[in-house]
């Protein structure tokens, strides 16, 4: 009969409180998914190339799944203690009739494990499932043959998964069911009732709320401002305690604009001023969890509109314009004849490769010629481009300081031909540069400058500065170059001048060296993802004994950087958005269930269903909104100054990746808002059905 | 004078053959417009299905509930929340009122629910107020005010619609005897002045020495009835004492 009760009982809380069974099973797939990272198909690809990474990332995921530990113990911790208050009494009965407490936390424990032995069964499969799609459409979005998908089953995964998904609810259950067992009978048998609380002055809650409000204005300023939060650690931990008290602030002081909102009530709207007083009611009950949900929700967001950032500015394919590079050096165990005078490198490239049936692979090969200064011995100040420099410094921005950091040390500057650059230029479809025999282009590796930079720049070369290389007077012209010189990630100049063939020769005295770059050809290319093509050439490459670098290194850096990155911060921003959600609705069923009687004196005065159910979803949908419109408006600033932070290298400034990254985040929100919003709603329509049934107390 | 509440033979059995209960066993009474009706009874006497049925809160098994003509077991949905406030106000035992709404805010709920302009409930609000001695404690909130003060916020909120009938379930039933006398007063005084019709529910002799008429209801059936004629409340009480003590219970049974 007790075994009965049990798996009546377990089968009862799955049915009346979704939420919860639900909650289980996102807690489960949460756990999958973080651990089985590793054996996803991008990553073990990527394990062959980018094994530091990979395995750096490996030795992080441990501390992912002891923080994903902690935020959803907190999940289980109030589903669980949501669905011990509605049983309350039913406990009390229990004990009543002489249960033994360890009988009971037997009970409970049982029946818990029926249910999480359930959730298990549904939500790991569901995990493996997500796990191969999120899979797939990673191999297929970053070029991977879907022939390359296998199908993975990591059971370390689903073990550790086990062990913290059952700890933590046994850890919740303890907790939960110690704090049943120290009340007395007949406070578990009472109806639960909501203590008022001890409210100050009104005009104090509008002074907290406003002063949370400036509290958070400084916050937003400093993330925003160049110099600002992202200047110091200190500044950084300064932004985030403004921005974390003004909205614990925020909503501690809410009370005084919901009680406003209790006065308007135009037209004497139906229940209007109940509905605010438990809207009131909630947030002065449950400020410090709203501002906690907020938060989560912030945290979220920025991490969503991180993630998809950074999976939508790392584009592979299009910035890159050589798919090899040859260099004059290779290994000494291969038996090849090896030239020592770069000058001759492009012709040994040319035949290595014809020799091996590789000429075709290739559409165009040409080289980069770059050399140093050898007319003159004075190698710290052969080049004096005061005249420039002195432009720049007369601006006086932050930018400018910026910019002379750099060209500082500029005395003894690389040389590159402009013949070889334009060619370059040709591949990217750019137009060539033009210069005369006195002048010269700055070339800058994209990674040494910002947007900012180049443009403040190029206004200074509109007046072609006069500057002096070994005596010999040079006119900067042109705009500032940027094209990658070759495919090896580690050359990047952080100054070069590009000058004609005739002074390139002359001021290098013929002694210089090349880089040969070569482009795949279309017919390379053709029918094969770009992923596949590389490792073929590859193979046939190391087979010539020539020493190449290939863009495949560094797609293979990217797209860790890109899968790692997006993955990790997406999979957060999920996990954050449930977490405050479930929270969130749990807290609100809660205090329903505590403000039951209410709603029975309500019924008692002649409320409907429909009207009682109104009134409900009106304060689900301010209780729940609050958190997410604070949450959202602050979500606009955080990603600001998350960009700006990231990406203050790169220059990034484009308003339309705000934008979208923006929409894209407010589309998952309303999405997963509406969703959450429709649980409760229908949890909350159900109770309140079950209280229509009014019984008159003796 | 007219016809409020008309019962006829009402029953109500709970629970299944074999095991049923007969809670009420044909009752049949009237209550005029303008009465003041008192219905006393032991436990189980059937007292508390009979205030139930006519609360809507339970459907009796046969029998027949008119209020003003019409028939409740009739009613369902939209037309039966409009007979819960408007034609029916009820007192309760334990006020109920809502503690997170002010004095002004529980009175004029029914107000908000049933349509009723906010200025016509304003006005009958300040009128109920005064009459009830609460117009300091209308901005208050429930803990700030005392036992008495509350079941009086909880009796303007019953009348605030001019219903037709007043149901009070035990209404002094939580106050102490000085507050539960002064509420009678006031409800006594309603009745009086306002012919305000009142069907009240009580164990307690000295709340239902106020009332004009009373019922006694033993096992599902009207056992005595008591009119108070031009006696005084003291005599009135004394006679309402006799019988509860032929009720078989005694006097353990009226507390």
């Amino acid at each position: 009969m007790f075994s009965n009760l049990i798996f009546r009982n377990s089968r009862r809380s799955r049915k009346e409180n979704g939420l919860f069974f639900g909650s289980m099973v996102i807690s489960i797939m949460a756990f999958y998914l973080i651990l089985s990272l590793s054996s996803q198909d991008v990553m073990s690809f990527l394990k062959k190339m980018e094994s530091d990474g990979v395995n750096r990332l490996m030795t992080l995921i441990p501390i992912f799944y002891a923080m994903t530990l902690v935020i959803l113990f907190f999940l289980i911790f109030f589903a669980c203690k949501y669905q011990f208050e509605r049983r309350r009494h039913e406990f009390g009965v229990y004990l009543m009739h002489g249960m033994r407490r360890s009988k009971l936390f037997g009970m409970l424990l049982t029946e818990d494990l029926i249910s999480s032995g359930l959730a298990l069964l549904i939500g790991l499969p569901s995990a493996v499932v997500m796990a191969e799609i999120i899979s797939l459409i990673t191999a297929k979005s970053v070029g991977m043959g879907i022939v390359d998908h296998q199908f993975s089953l990591s059971g370390s995964a689903i073990i550790w998964t086990l062990v913290g998904f059952l700890g933590i609810k046994l850890l919740a259950l303890l907790i939960l069911s110690g704090r049943i067992s120290r009340q007395e009978i007949g406070t578990l048998l009472a109806q639960p009732v909501n203590h008022p609380k001890k409210q100050l002055p009104k005009a104090v809650y509008a002074i907290v709320a406003l002063i949370g409000l400036l509290m958070l204005g400084m916050a937003y300023y400093m993330g925003n401002k160049v110099g600002g939060a992202w200047a110091t650690p200190a500044k950084m931990a300064l932004a985030l305690g403004l921005g974390l008290i003004g909205t614990l602030f925020l909503f501690f002081g809410m009370r005084a604009f919901i009680a406003l909102l209790v006065k308007a009530n135009k037209g004497n709207k139906k229940l209007h001023v109940y509905t605010f007083r438990q809207i009131q009611e909630n947030v002065i009950y449950k400020s410090s969890s709203m501002a906690i949900s907020s938060l989560l929700i912030l945290a979220a967001l920025c991490c969503f509109g991180a993630g998809l950032s950074i999976s939508i500015t790392n584009k592979m394919y299009s910035d890159h314009v050589m798919d090899y590079t040859f260099s004059r050096f290779a290994d000494d165990h291969y038996d090849v004849e090896i030239t020592d005078d770069s000058t001759k490198l492009l012709t040994l490239v040319e035949s290595k490769l014809q020799e091996n049936g590789l000429a075709d692979q290739f559409s165009d090969i040409f080289e980069i010629r770059l050399g140093n200064v050898r007319t003159t011995e004075d190698f710290e100040n052969a080049y004096d481009m005061s005249a420039f420099t002195d432009a720049i410094a007369s601006t006086g921005t932050k930018t400018s300081e910026d910019i002379l950091n750099n060209l500082r040390y500029q005395g003894f500057p690389t040389l590159i031909s402009l013949s070889s650059y334009n060619h370059l230029l040709e591949m990217a479809g750019e137009t060539p540069i033009t210069l005369q025999q006195d002048e010269a282009a700055i070339y800058i590796d994209p990674s040494f400058t910002t947007a900012d930079e180049a443009e403040l720049m190029n206004e200074i070369l509109l007046t072609r500065p006069k500057t002096t290389l070994a005596g010999e007077t040079l006119y900067l012209t042109s705009e500032v170059q940027t094209q990658k010189l070759c495919t090896d990630r580690i050359v990047t100049y952080s100054f070069a001048l590009i000058v004609p063939d005739e002074v390139f020769l002359y001021q290098t005295q013929g002694d210089y060296f090349t880089y040969v770059n070569a482009v795949l050809s279309d017919e390379a290319k053709d029918g094969n993802s770009l992923m596949s093509v590389f490792t073929q050439v590859n193979e046939q490459l190391n087979a010539t004994g020539l020493q190449y670098e290939s863009y495949l290194q560094n797609m293979g850096r990217n797209l860790f950087f890109k899968v790692a990155s997006s993955y990790i911060t997406i999979y957060l921003a999920i996990v954050f958005l449930v977490v405050a959600n479930t929270i969130m609705g749990v807290q609100f069923l809660m205090s329903q269930q505590k403000t039951g009687r209410r709603c029975q004196t309500l019924i008692r005065l002649g409320a409907t269903y429909e009207t009682l159910c109104q009134s409900a979803g009106k304060q689900i949908r301010w209780f729940m909104g609050l958190p997410v419109v604070v949450a959202a408006a602050s979500s606009m600033f955080g990603i600001r100054a998350l960009l700006i932070g990231l990406d203050a290298s790169s220059g990034m400034s484009s308003n339309n990746l705000l934008l979208l990254v923006a929409a894209l985040m407010m589309v998952l929100l309303c999405i997963v808002e509406f969703v959450y919003i429709i649980v409760v709603k229908r949890a909350s329509d159900k109770y309140l059905l079950k209280l229509m049934d009014i019984k008159r107390e003796e | 004078m007219e016809t409020i509440l008309n019962i006829e033979n009402l029953t109500k059995v709970y629970g299944t053959v074999p095991n049923q209960t007969q809670a009420l066993n044909g009752i049949s009474f009237q209550v005029m417009e303008g009465e003041f009706l008192g219905i006393m009874g032991s436990s189980g006497s059937g007292k508390s299905t009979l205030l139930n049925c006519m609360a809507t809160v339970i459907e009796p098994t046969s029998g027949k509930i008119q209020i003003d003509g019409k028939d409740l077991q009739k009613m369902k949905g939209a037309e039966l929340a409009k007979y819960r406030g408007q034609k029916m106000g009820y007192l309760f035992q334990n006020f109920e009122l809502l503690d997170n709404l002010t004095a002004r805010e529980n009175i004029l709920l029914p107000v908000s629910l049933h349509g009723m302009s906010e200025k016509e409930g304003q006005s009958r609000l300040e009128e109920l107020a005064k009459y009830l001695e609460i117009t300091e404690v209308l901005d208050k909130f429930p803990d700030k005010m005392s036992g008495g003060q509350r079941q009086r916020v909880a009796a303007a909120r019953a009348l605030i619609l001019n219903p037709k009938i007043v149901l009070a379930d035990e209404p002094t039933g939580a106050l102490d005897s000085k507050n539960a006398r002064s509420l009678m007063e006031k409800l006594t005084g309603l009745n009086t002045n306002e012919q305000t019709t009142i069907l009240m529910v009580t164990h307690d002799t000295a709340a239902a020495s106020f009332c004009k008429r009373i019922l006694f209801i033993s096992d599902g059936v009207i056992f005595h009835e008591l009119r108070r004629g031009d006696e005084s409340r003291q005599d009135f009480y004394e006679r309402i004492l006799n019988v509860m003590a032929q009720l078989g219970g005694g006097r353990s049974n009226v507390l």
